[in-house]
């Protein structure tokens, strides 16, 4: 009897694990693809080819749409493309998501203040105060 | 209980590692606009500059360089696709038997006149001052000692030359008399010299000198009323 059972709280602990680890490897698997998608789209950033970037960060968002990095990039790549509504759009998810991160901060500040230099309206973004750069 | 406290602190450095993030640095292009308005003054007559008489320290230079810093700056806001200018040829028969004086400056009226004549949105008038400064300066060093087996300091005098071009533009609206731009270009280059090349340079013409100049102070202005691409940093997140 005592063997039964312990045959049977082995099999639960077992079957418990199993349902564990697959579910981590499900995760793993995913941060994986969007961590692979995130580094193949800054190597295209990094040579200047802004339409491949685009794609593979809306994809990492399409995985994860809370994935503040993607949406940071996508600001950039955004601007870079001279859509500066959508990359204000970008910079304001990254900053909601993520809103002690200086990179995101400085991104938003800088593109806004382009913007504000080359006539555009940013009256309605929010103000956010840019952090010194120390790293 | 050590070994537990080990793992702890391994695994607590690789938490931190985990969760900072690596950035990396990209330039992105981005429109810079024009500082006037584009859309209303398209087209110019850009009239010869003229050189600064009340400056004592003015170079002797002859007449066309006001000329020749002119047609610098046609040839370059005539490559802008936004701007349209009256041509060297077309201005020099326009202007024939009158002389660009520096009291044109301050006379708008006369410019928007002139402006009117032209067909033009804008007028471009300016006016320029070249002057050298050459100053004694000593270079220090090193050289070898045959007879102290060393290297040894050593200082060699020399004359530098140092030639400034300030260059002011002025951009008059026709239709208002108004100067919407009025700003001055600051430019120089030096030469070092000895005694005898230096009395030579005295002497010697300095017309590629001030058209180096001019076309560098000119390339500023043409660069801030066009619009153009610059290059930002920005911060991608790994």
């Amino acid at each position: 009897m005592i063997t039964v059972l312990r045959y049977g709280q082995l099999a639960s602990i077992a079957i418990l694990s199993c349902w564990v680890l697959s579910g981590c490897a499900i995760i793993s698997r995913d941060v994986t693809r969007t961590e692979a998608y995130n580094r193949f789209a800054i190597k295209a950033a990094e040579a200047q080819l802004w339409n491949e970037a685009v794609f593979r960060w809306k994809q990492v968002i399409g995985i994860d749409p809370e994935d503040s990095k993607a949406h940071n990039n996508l600001g950039v790549a955004y601007e870079a493309l001279g859509n500066m509504d959508e990359a204000i759009a970008a910079y304001q998810r990254a900053a909601e998501l993520e809103p002690n991160n200086k990179y995101y901060r400085l991104n938003y500040r800088r593109c806004r203040i382009h913007l504000r230099r080359s006539g555009g309206n940013d009256e309605d973004a929010p103000q956010l105060e840019e952090p010194p750069l120390t790293k | 209980m050590k070994v537990v406290k080990r793992i702890g602190i391994l695994l607590g450095v690789l938490a931190l590692c985990g969760c900072s993030n690596a950035v990396t640095r990209v330039s992105i292009p981005v429109k810079v606009e024009s500082e006037i308005d584009i859309t209303r003054y398209s087209n110019f007559a850009v009239l010869p500059f003229v050189s600064e008489k009340q400056v004592e320290r003015n170079e002797k230079l002859p007449p066309e360089v006001g000329e020749e810093i002119a047609s610098i700056l046609r040839r370059g806001l005539a490559r802008q696709k936004h701007f349209e200018v009256v041509s060297t040829q077309e201005t020099a028969r326009m202007l024939t038997g009158e002389t660009v004086e520096e009291d044109w400056l301050t006379d708008t009226k006369h410019l928007s006149k002139l402006g009117e004549y032209f067909e033009v949105k804008a007028v471009i008038i300016g006016s320029f001052r070249f002057y050298s400064d050459s100053r004694p300066r000593r270079y220090y060093g090193e050289r070898y000692s045959v007879r102290r087996q060393r290297y040894v300091l050593d200082y060699q005098d020399y004359m530098q030359k140092t030639y400034l071009l300030s260059l002011r533009v002025m951009i008059v609206d026709v239709e208002t008399q108004q100067i919407v731009w009025d700003q001055s270009y600051r430019r120089s280059t030096a030469e070092a010299h000895t005694i005898g090349s230096f009395i030579f340079s005295q002497v010697g013409p300095q017309a590629n000198t001030i058209r180096e100049l001019g076309r560098r102070a000119v390339s500023e202005f043409t660069r801030q009323i066009s619009p153009h691409y610059e290059s930002e940093d920005r911060y991608l997140v790994n």
